[in-house]
Order: C-alpha cells, then sequence, then structure tokens
C-alpha cells in the first residue's frame, strides 16, 4: 500500500485490459421472418399461439405459457400506443447528450408485448402515456432487416 | 433437518473507489474478518465449501470461477462460483448445509466497480441484441420507463421517490461501510440533473468498491463457533423474464415470486406483522417503494404513503435500508445483496450501534441483479430459534 496520499486513482499502478469480444447472432425462424417483413412489406408481425390464443410481438416460435410451437402469423400494422417513456439526456458514456433522446415501449392492441423503440418528431414534454403513435420505416433501399429500419414511431395526428 | 445459521461476517468497504486494493487483495481482507468473526476458524481445513458470486464481465475475465479460490484460503477446497447476486450465493450455501453433507460454508461476493472502464457498454451487453441493443443509447433508459410507468399505474409521486433518497443517504450517515451519507434536501434531489424522465441524478445508486464474505453452519457446529447465531429462516429466488417486451412495467414481479417462496419457508402467513425491519435494493429510488410493496409489506402503490407517514424511517415501525441501502451504501454489483444481509445480520446481532433497531427479531433482506434483469433474491432471517 501507498504511504502517500492517492488524490488521483489514475497514479495506482494497474494494468489496462480490453476485451474483443465479436459475436454473430442467429435469428432464427421468427425473428428472420419478423424483420424480413419489416424489410420488404414494411409491416410488424407477431406469431399466434393455436391453443391460448396469445399474440406475442416480437414474434417467438413458441409459446411461454403452453410451451406450444407457434406457426400462425398475424399483422398487427403499423400503429400502437405508448405503454411507457423516458427522455435520456445522457449518452453511452454518461455525458449530457447535445439532443436528449426519447425512448419508449409501444404495444399493440391486444398483443403480447410490443417494441422497445424511439419516437421522434415530437417535443419530450408532449409525449403521454396511452399516446397513439405509427411507425415510421426507412424508405426501401435503406432497409436492411433490423429493428432500425423503423426510424422511430411518431405521433398519430 | 440442520437449521441453517450465519456465524461470521467480514465487510471490506464500502467505499466509491478502493485503488490501493486489488480484488483479490479485496477479498481476502473480507476472508480474514470473516473467519476471525466466526470464532476463527481456519478455512484450510475447517470448511467444507466455498461458494462465491461473480459475473465475468463485472470482473473482466473470461471464467473468472477459476480466480477466487486462493484469497480464500480455498486452494485444493470445494468451491463453485454463482454467476448472481450475493443472496442467490446465500441460497446455494443454505442448500449445501440443508443436505446433511456440509457442516461449514463460506459465502464470498464482491465489487472492484472501479476498475469497469466502460460500465454502461457492459450493461448494454445484457440487452436482446437484435430487438434491443441496436438502438443504442445509455440502457439505464430502461430505468426510465419503469419508473414513469410505476409512477403512472400507483399514483406515486416523484416527491415520495425523492424523499427515498433523503432518507437512504441520512441513514448511510451513522453506517462506517456507506460511500455515499449525505444530509440532504428534498429540492437537491428534485433539482438533481434530469437523467432518464424522471429520473434525477441523484435517485441513482453511484457505483462502490467492496466486499462482503460470511461463514455459514450447521445449527450442531454454530452455537460452537458464536454465542449469537443469525438463524436463516427462508431463502427465495425468481427471474420474470429477460424480455423487455413482455415484463411487467409496474410490479416487480420476480420480488413477488422470490418474497412468497421466502415467506413459505420461513412459515411467515403476514409479513408486515412479523417482520421487523427490511433492507431493500434502492438502486434506483423508486425501487425502494416498488419493492416494499411486491414484498408485500403493502398494498401496490402504498409505499409512498408509508414513506410520508414516517413509517419506514429508522425509528418508524418498519424501518427500511437503515443502512442507507445502495443509495447510501453504492451499487456493488453482486455484493449489492450481501451489503443488505450484512445490516440484517449485524442488526439482529445487536452490533448496529448508531443505528441499531430496537428488539428486532426478524429481518427481511432482499436484492434485485439491476438493469436490464428482473432477477430477484429474498432471505428471511432471525436471532431466536423457532
Ligand atoms: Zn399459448
Amino acid at each position: 500500500m501507498s504511504l502517500e496520499k492517492i488524490t488521483d486513482p489514475r497514479n495506482m499502478k494497474h494494468w489496462l485490459g480490453h476485451m474483443e469480444t465479436d459475436y454473430r447472432y442467429t435469428l432464427g425462424i421468427a425473428g428472420e421472418r419478423f424483420l424480413n417483413e419489416i424489410k420488404e412489406n414494411a409491416r410488424i408481425m407477431g406469431s399466434k399461439c393455436k391453443k391460448c390464443g396469445v399474440i406475442y410481438v416480437p414474434p417467438r416460435m413458441y409459446c411461454e405459457e403452453c410451451f406450444e410451437k407457434l406457426e400462425e402469423w398475424v399483422d398487427l400494422g403499423i400503429n400502437g400506443e405508448v405503454y411507457t417513456y423516458t427522455v435520456a439526456y445522457l449518452d453511452r458514456e454518461g455525458k449530457r447528450l447535445a439532443e436528449p433522446v426519447i425512448y419508449a415501449l409501444i404495444t399493440f392492441g391486444d398483443a403480447f408485448g410490443g417494441l422497445v423503440h424511439k419516437l421522434g418528431e415530437v417535443k419530450p414534454e408532449e409525449v403521454w402515456i396511452g399516446m397513439p403513435v405509427e411507425a415510421v420505416f426507412k424508405p426501401p433501399y435503406e432497409r436492411k432487416g433490423s429493428i432500425t429500419d423503423i426510424k422511430y414511431f411518431k405521433p398519430i395526428q | 433437518m440442520s437449521e441453517v445459521a450465519i456465524v461470521g461476517v467480514g465487510c471490506v468497504g464500502f467505499k466509491s473507489i478502493m485503488p490501493e486494493l486489488s480484488y483479490k487483495e479485496l477479498m481476502f481482507e473480507a476472508a480474514v474478518k470473516a473467519y476471525e468473526d466466526a470464532g476463527g476458524i481456519n478455512p484450510r481445513k475447517d470448511v467444507d465449501a466455498f461458494v462465491t458470486c461473480a459475473e465475468d464481465y463485472w470482473e473482466g475475465f473470461s471464467i473468472f470461477d477459476e480466480f477466487v479460490p486462493d484469497q480464500l484460503g480455498a486452494v485444493l477446497r470445494h468451491l463453485f462460483t454463482v454467476s448472481g447476486d450475493g443472496l442467490l450465493g446465500l441460497a446455494n450455501a443454505y442448500m449445501l448445509i440443508k443436505t446433511g453433507h456440509f457442516d461449514i460454508v463460506v459465502l464470498e461476493a464482491h465489487s472492484k466497480a472501479s476498475d469497469i472502464l466502460t460500465f454502461y457498454d457492459i450493461v448494454a451487453f445484457a440487452m436482446d441484441p437484435v430487438m434491443v441493443r441496436p438502438l443504442g443509447g445509455n440502457p439505464y433508459y430502461i430505468a426510465g420507463m419503469e419508473m414513469n410507468r410505476y409512477l403512472c399505474e400507483t399514483g406515486t409521486t416523484i416527491e415520495q421517490c425523492a424523499q427515498v433518497v433523503v432518507k437512504n443517504k441520512r441513514n448511510a450517515l451513522a453506517n462506517p461501510y456507506a460511500a455515499y451519507g449525505a444530509n440532504i434536501t428534498l429540492d437537491q434531489v428534485l433539482w438533481s440533473e434530469p437523467c432518464f424522465y424522471p429520473l434525477k441524478k441523484l435517485e441513482i445508486s453511484p457505483l462502490s468498491d467492496g466486499c462482503v464474505v460470511m461463514v455459514l453452519a450447521s445449527e450442531k457446529v454454530a452455537k460452537k463457533l458464536t454465542d449469537t447465531p443469525i438463524w436463516v429462516e427462508g431463502v427465495g429466488w425468481a427471474t420474470e423474464t429477460p424480455n423487455l417486451e413482455t415484463r411487467d412495467w409496474g410490479r416487480a414481479v420476480y420480488t413477488e415470486l422470490a418474497a412468497e417462496m421466502a415467506y413459505k419457508t420461513a412459515g411467515i402467513t403476514c409479513p408486515s406483522r412479523e417482520i421487523d425491519f427490511v433492507e431493500l435494493s434502492d438502486l434506483f429510488a423508486y425501487k425502494e417503494l416498488q419493492h416494499l410493496e411486491a414484498l408485500k409489506l403493502c398494498k401496490y402503490g402504498e409505499a409512498g404513503m408509508l414513506l410520508e407517514d414516517g413509517i419506514i424511517t429508522k425509528d418508524g415501525d418498519l424501518p427500511v435500508n437503515v443502512s442507507g441501502g445502495c443509495l447510501g451504501m453504492g451499487y456493488a454489483l453482486e455484493a449489492s445483496g450481501m451489503q443488505r444481509l450484512l445490516e440484517v445480520v449485524l442488526q439482529l446481532r445487536g452490533k448496529a450501534e448508531g443505528r441499531q433497531i430496537p428488539d428486532a427479531e426478524v429481518g427481511l433482506a432482499h436484492t434485485w441483479r439491476g438493469i436490464p434483469t428482473a432477477t430477484g433474491a429474498v432471505a428471511i432471517l432471525s436471532n431466536i430459534k423457532e
């Protein structure tokens, strides 16, 4: 231990490490169809359990309640509502953002689940829980089969 | 089946940063204290098994469990690591003793959070890689979303949430293990920087470094090691779901389920009457109120009023987080539950000094694994054997 008062911990002896971790995450049957529908047809799909009737969004290939395989697909449209939201003022490093970002969980009717996404074309103080919103998609040539093919959700006028 | 007791505790920290000690030295120092506290046991021959709690990414190691034996005196002995909070480790240690094959089990959890240079990147890496991660941003936005929904469903006010910070930071002033004790006003909390609306800067537990080691023993051995065994009456744990999309954003369902399990093991039917004090996860201020409700210590949406009525302050009928909680002691990653457990043990021993709750007999320790998890654990402890 040092006998002198340490005022800056960076002055303590240390070794810097960096962890390289690159992965290729498999989308799976449900994930691939879901993202492909967004890319090709600009629509949000759910998968339905034929046993209990629950519609999952994002879709899955099995029902967590019944443990059934899900094979029926349902078009949920592009309109939903804000279930909850937040206004983020900090970036990944904890620094102040120049412009705050609004994140929200968007639900779609009776479907179980929803999508976590950003809100756009709206000021933070104008957002409310229950607000109807619609998906704004990137133009087809920019879409690559990612959740960010949806640019954001905006209030329905 | 043998009863299970905590017979020794050792704590180093908690401080915002402990740059003078490596993580191994931190664990060593806490272990030395715990073994001495447990009647001077020798870890090289008296301990039947060791349980440590760590998550690889917090540590900066792949397969961190290989790096724990020597600093605990556990080289060439029986050890495993739980990749979860210290209270999940407690559940494992408890079960080992319950089998009847183990008399002394050592439990350890630590935090060297100050070694992590990219904390939020690790948290972000815990989120769904396909549906959520591509959105980017600081993953603590999830806490803002949850708080907003919780306030909307319950009518809990931002003032009530802010009051939790005032209470817990003040409580922490009397706790030598707390890193962030302070006398602050409600306005200071309310006017602290907005971070993730409606969550403000002072409502977020800052990280801290520290380590807690505990020695558990079977009934037969416990009485030989200490005059004040603290009995583990029940443990419970649960995960709701990793999916942000389908989880309950108002209620802490994982805590409801964990508590139900712990109450059942402990034979508790009316928690608010049978439990004398509570240590729970207040990683974000609103979480204290939400968890209090999930523990069935009041109805959903009523915790804010309990706070206003002074019931959960140090001198109230049901003191909550007399230690200062995570807001006062600092968020110690997988050692967070051990902070809670440590306080419960000290209170039940009557050794909590300036913050002692008079006549405490049954205490509850609770933890939550933080953003973005929906995992929690509960333990019920008592200083009287049924
Ligand atoms: Zn089903």
